[in-house]
C-alpha cells in the first residue's frame, strides 16, 4: 500500500510501496497540490518505473519556474533505480542517512 | 438409326430363333461365349454354313477377327474388302457369288480351306451409334441369300450389336479393376518402404509424411541412422505418377539402404545413386531428391539437392524462413564425375529445417490460387513450436482449408527436422541443483494482481531465507516485466505464471505469457538515461532498469508462449 500526505512545512510524504496499481492515485495527489516541490521518502519502501513517470511528469510541470524537485530520505533501492535511470540528474536527491 | 425393315414372310420358327437368341445374348458371358453364341444364331437362323464377327478396333482402325482363343486374332485394315465397304456405308451387302466381287479377297479362304461362295455381311452398331464390328454368314445351304434373310439378318444384326458392345465394355471394366488392384499391391510396397515413424534423435523432434493424390505417387522419404550417431536423410519425387515413379522413388531408397550399408559417405551416396539412374531412367524421366547427414552434436545439416527445392531454413530465433534452392541438376539427369562440396545449414536451436513437395507450395484452391510459399511460411511462424508430427497434421489441414474441397492434384511428402530449444535459464538451473525447489502461481492479468504478487515473493523470499534486498530487486523485477505483459498483451488469453527458484547461490524466475506475440525483451535497447529533463519522457524505463538489478535475462518463445527469465547471484551473508 501506498500513503501520501502533507507534512510539516507542506512536504508531501510517501510511505510503503510506490508501484504501477498506486501510480494513477499518486498522480492525481501531486496533481492537485499546489506547490508540490518536496517529497520526502523516508517511509518509502520501493518504487517501479511507473512511480518514477509520476515523478518524471511532476518536474516537468515545476520546469516551466525554474523550479527542481526535492527528494528527501531515499533509501538504498530507490536511491540505485534513480541512478540507474539518470534521475539522480534531474532532482535534487538527499539519501537516508546523510 | 438403320432404316427398319418390315420382317415380311417371317416364319414362325425364324420369329422363335430370334427370341431365343435375344434372350442367350442377353445373358452375361465373356466376348467368346457371346461371339460364339451370335454365329451360332446368325448361321442357325439364316441356314448358312459358317459366320464370321469382325470387330472392328477404332485405335488402330482395323478389323480384328478372333479365330481361337489360342492363336492371334487376324487383323485387317479396316477399309479393305468387302467387310470395310459395310462398315464405311453401315449398310448391308449381299454377294452372291464371292469370286466374281473385285473387292473379295480369298486369303482367309486359302488359310482354311473354306470355299466362299455367297455371303451377307451385316455392320454392327451399339446403342450409342458406334461401330462394333462386321457381321458376315457365308454360304446358304440351297442357294444364295435373299431380301427375306436379309430382313431377318437385319432383327438379328441389332442385338448382336448391343450384346458385343456390353461384353467389351465388361472386359474393360474387369481389365481396368485389374489395374487398379495392381497398383494397389505397388502402393502397399511403396508405402512399405516409408519410415514406420522416425529415428529417436536426442535434441531434435523429427516427422515425415506421404499423401499420395491417387493410388501411388512417385515420392519418397527415409531416415537413416548410422553407427557414428548421425543421421542420413533423403527425400525424393520422381517424375510423374503411377506405378512406373512409384518404382524408381523407391529404387533410390534402397539404393541409399544399400550404400549406408557398404559405409559409403554422403558424396559418394549421392554421386553412386545419381549414376545408376542415369544408367537406368529413359531420357525424360529423373527424380528430384534432397540427401543430407545431420550431426546432431554439431547440429549440421549437411546436404545435396538434385533439384529438389525450395528447401526451407526457418530460423526460430528470428522468425524468418530461409528458402535455398537446391545444389545441382534432378538425379538421373546427367552422370556426375565428382561431386561439389556439400551445402551445409546450422541449426540453432528452436529452427526447422522443412523438406516441403510442390505438392504443398503449389496447392491451389477452386480458383487456382497457390498455398505458395508464404503460406508454408506463415504457418511455421504460427506454429513451429509444436511437436513436427502435429505440425503436419496442422499444415495438411491449413492445406484442406485453404483447397475448400478442391482434388489435391500433387503428392503430398513433408520432412520436418527440428533443433529442440534449450530449456529455459529455470529449468537448467534447478536441474543443475537436486534441492532447488521451485514455487510457481497464476497471476490474472490485471495490476490488481501486484498485490498477490508481492504477497508471494515475500512468501517465497522467507521459505528461502533470502535478505530484503534480494527480495527487493525480485519484486522490481517481476512488477516491471508483469506490467510489460499486461501493457502489451491486455487481451491475451490464460493467466500468466510466475516461477520462482533458487538453486545454489542464484535466484531463477520465470514469468510465463500462454497467448502472446513474440516480444523479446532482450532486443530492446537501452533507454538513454543521460538525457536532458526536455527529452525525457515517463515510460521505456522498465526493461532498461530490469538488466540492472538482475544479473541476466533471458527470452523465450515457444508456440504462442513468451517466457522471460531472469537470474541474479546470491550475496552470501
Amino acid at each position: 500500500m501506498l500513503e501520501i500526505g502533507y507534512g510539516e512545512g507542506g512536504v508531501i510524504f510517501f510511505a510503503g510501496r510506490f508501484d504501477a496499481a498506486q501510480c494513477a492515485r499518486a498522480q492525481a495527489f501531486v496533481d492537485a497540490a499546489s506547490d508540490p516541490r518536496v517529497f520526502d521518502f523516508s517511509q518509502l519502501e520501493y518504487i517501479s518505473s511507473a512511480g518514477l513517470g509520476v515523478l518524471l511528469r511532476t518536474q516537468k510541470r515545476l520546469q516551466a519556474s525554474g523550479v527542481r524537485l526535492k527528494l528527501l530520505n531515499v533509501n538504498n533501492h530507490i536511491y540505485d533505480i534513480f541512478r540507474y535511470s539518470g534521475f539522480d540528474q534531474l532532482f535534487e536527491v538527499t539519501r537516508q542517512g546523510t | 438409326m438403320e432404316k427398319t425393315l418390315k420382317p415380311k414372310g417371317l416364319t414362325q420358327e425364324e420369329l422363335h430363333w430370334i427370341l431365343e437368341v435375344t434372350r442367350r445374348l442377353a445373358a452375361p458371358c465373356d466376348l467368346a461365349t457371346v461371339l460364339s453364341e451370335v454365329l451360332d444364331a446368325a448361321t442357325g437362323v439364316l441356314d448358312a454354313e459358317a459366320g464370321t464377327v469382325w470387330l472392328y478396333d477404332p485405335t488402330t482402325n482395323e478389323l480384328v477377327l478372333q479365330v481361337s482363343n489360342d492363336l492371334e486374332p487376324i487383323r485387317i485394315p479396316a477399309d479393305r474388302g468387302i467387310a470395310g465397304a459395310c462398315l464405311r456405308s453401315r449398310e448391308m451387302i449381299n454377294v452372291p457369288d464371292c469370286y466374281a466381287d473385285h473387292r473379295f479377297s480369298p486369303a482367309l479362304d486359302h488359310a482354311t480351306g473354306f470355299r466362299t461362295r455367297c455371303m451377307l455381311t451385316m455392320p454392327l452398331v451399339g446403342h450409342d451409334d458406334s461401330l462394333v464390328g462386321v457381321l458376315q454368314v457365308l454360304n446358304k445351304r440351297d442357294g444364295v441369300f435373299d431380301a427375306n434373310d436379309e430382313a431377318v439378318a437385319n432383327s438379328l444384326r441389332a442385338h448382336c450389336a448391343i450384346a458385343l458392345q456390353r461384353v467389351r465394355m465388361t472386359e474393360k471394366l474387369v481389365v481396368a479393376e485389374k489395374l487398379r488392384q495392381e497398383i494397389s499391391v505397388a502402393r502397399e510396397i511403396q508405402i512399405g518402404t516409408l519410415p514406420q515413424s522416425a529415428p529417436a534423435i536426442p535434441g531434435y523432434d523429427l516427422a515425415g509424411i506421404f499423401h499420395p493424390t491417387d493410388d501411388t505417387g512417385g515420392d519418397t522419404y527415409d531416415f537413416v541412422p548410422t553407427a557414428d550417431g548421425r543421421l542420413m536423410i533423403l527425400m525424393g519425387d520422381a517424375t510423374g505418377h503411377g506405378i512406373g515413379p512409384a518404382l524408381s522413388a523407391t529404387q533410390v531408397r534402397a539404393m541409399l539402404r544399400l550404400a549406408q550399408r557398404l559405409g559409403a559417405d554422403l558424396d559418394d551416396t549421392f554421386r553412386h545413386i545419381n549414376d545408376q539412374l542415369v544408367d537406368d531412367l529413359p531420357d525424360d524421366r529423373f527424380v528430384t531428391a534432397f540427401l543430407g547427414q545431420l550431426d546432431p552434436h554439431t547440429h549440421e545439416l549437411r546436404y545435396h539437392s538434385g533439384g529438389q527445392g525450395p528447401l526451407l531454413h526457418f530460423h526460430a530465433r528470428e522468425l524468418r524462413c530461409e528458402l535455398l534452392t537446391p545444389t545441382t541438376f534432378p538425379m538421373g539427369a546427367v552422370p556426375l564425375a565428382r561431386v561439389s562440396p556439400p551445402r551445409t545449414a546450422v541449426l540453432a536451436p528452436g529452427d526447422i529445417f522443412a523438406l516441403i513437395s510442390d505438392g504443398v507450395y503449389e496447392y491451389q484452391d477452386a480458383q487456382n490460387r497457390l498455398f505458395g510459399e508464404d503460406g508454408v511460411a506463415q504457418l511455421l511462424r504460427r506454429e513451429h513450436a509444436r511437436p513436427m508430427q502435429e505440425l503436419i497434421g496442422v499444415m495438411m489441414d491449413a492445406l484442406a482449408g485453404f483447397g475448400r474441397g478442391a482434388p489435391q492434384l500433387d503428392d503430398i511428402t513433408m520432412v520436418l527436422i527440428r533443433r529442440l530449444p534449450e530449456s529455459p535459464a529455470t529449468e537448467r538451473a534447478v536441474a543443475a541443483d537436486a534441492g532447488a525447489r521451485i514455487a510457481a502461481q497464476s497471476f490474472a492479468r490485471s495490476l490488481d494482481s501486484l498485490d498477490p504478487i508481492f504477497a508471494f515473493i515475500r512468501d517465497f523470499c522467507e521459505a528461502e531465507g533470502l535478505d530484503p534486498a534480494a527480495r527487493t530487486s525480485i519484486g522490481f523485477a517481476v512488477e516491471e516485466l508483469f506490467t510489460n505483459m499486461l501493457k502489451y498483451n491486455a487481451a491475451g488469453r490464460g493467466a500468466i505464471e510466475l516461477q520462482l527458484a533458487c538453486a545454489g547461490r542464484e535466484f531463477v524466475g520465470r514469468l510465463s505469457d500462454p497467448d502472446s506475440e513474440r516480444f523479446d525483451v532482450t532486443a530492446t535497447p537501452d533507454a538513454r538515461v543521460d538525457l536532458p529533463i526536455e527529452l525525457r519522457v515517463p515510460g521505456g524505463l522498465g526493461l532498461h532498469l530490469v538488466r540492472r538489478v538482475m544479473d541476466a535475462v533471458e527470452y523465450d518463445y515457444t508456440g504462442r508462449c513468451s517466457r522471460i527469465s531472469f537470474r541474479k547471484k546470491l550475496e552470501t551473508s
